[in-house]
């Protein structure tokens, strides 16, 4: 097989599994830590956008409003965060049910609190 | 159209088909969340007259006009390392044309609205100014629709992920990686 510029034995066409290594960079299985805090950082964002609406416009946000668009967005992102890892690592030996199920009890938890203590 | 000759190996072509699918899916979430908010913003102005542009659902509302656009556009980036995805004459994927044109018609109609809302302070659903936000839309998940179709499908092809039961489902996989999901002459 004819490999890109830069990749193969110098002109002899064959390729490698250091090259294949080489073209594909970080295996989409291994981006398990890469995609959880994502939607770490995708939740947090989404409590600060729904807490800035309802803190300081609350005239167009009440809390109430602001913490079910919160718990909604939560569940979107949660199926999102749990497709993301689950279709990366399939077909291989990867397994991190573990990281994905503590990540998804703790932000449930994690609402629950807040849609019960945080609001005007 | 026989099939595309495999220019790069299979291992590679999965793992970057994939990443193109991590973003494809984080863009499907964002997707899912606008749509939230359409009631959101909708019961916004069933209760309030317009008095800011600035609330927090036009914010969530508009955000996702920079998302999804950017989010795009690093797929067309990224896009250039699969072969069998690019479009006519080594050009961009027919989908993704479809996408960058549907939002950047959204791009223009964002001016094209604060200008009507300049004189217009209400927020009804069916004015002019809004029509083309949904027509963008409507052209950019088309296109959406088709390249994501046409990456499952090449997906399935080299056996990563599991062909569809239903006939026509797999008439519509074997339709797009033929480039003839939408039309049978253009790619």
């Amino acid at each position: 097989m004819t490999l890109p510029k830069g990749f193969g034995s110098g002109g002899g066409g064959g390729s490698s599994s250091a090259d294949v290594e080489r073209m594909i960079g970080r295996r989409v299985e291994n981006m398990t830590g890469m995609i959880t805090i994502s939607f770490w950082a995708a939740w947090l964002a989404t409590f600060g956008g729904t807490a800035a609406g309802y803190f300081y416009y609350p005239w167009a946000y009440p809390t109430q409003s602001g913490h079910f668009a919160f718990i909604v967005l939560t569940i979107i992102e949660a199926i999102g965060y749990l497709f993301c890892v689950k279709v990366m690592e399939e077909g291989s030996n990867k397994n991190s049910n573990g990281i994905v199920a503590g990540s998804i009890a703790a932000v449930t938890i994690g609402t629950i609190l807040i849609v019960s203590f945080v609001g005007k | 159209m026989a099939q595309m000759p495999a220019l790069i190996p299979k291992e590679v072509e999965i793992q970057r088909l994939k990443k193109i699918w991590l973003i494809v899916i984080a863009m499907g979430s964002t997707a899912a969340s606008v749509e939230v908010d359409n009631f959101v913003d909708g019961s916004l102005h069933q209760t309030s007259i317009r008095d800011s542009a600035f609330t927090p659902a036009h914010w969530w509302l508009y955000s996702h006009f920079i998302t999804l656009p950017l989010g795009w556009g690093a797929a067309a980036i990224y896009d250039r390392k699969i072969p069998v995805l690019r479009g006519p004459n080594n050009s961009m994927n027919t989908g993704l044309k479809m996408t960058i044109l549907g939002y950047l018609a959204t791009m223009f109609t964002i001016g094209v609205n604060e200008m009507w809302h300049f004189w217009f302070v209400e927020e009804i659903f069916a004015v002019p100014n809004h029509w083309m936000f949904n027509m963008g839309v409507v052209v950019a998940f088309m296109g959406a629709l088709a390249y994501v179709v046409r990456v499952y499908a090449r997906l399935v092809e080299l056996g990563a992920e599991t062909p569809g039961e239903n006939p026509y489902v797999a008439e519509m996989y074997k339709m797009a990686l033929e480039g003839k999901l939408y039309s049978r002459a253009i790619p």
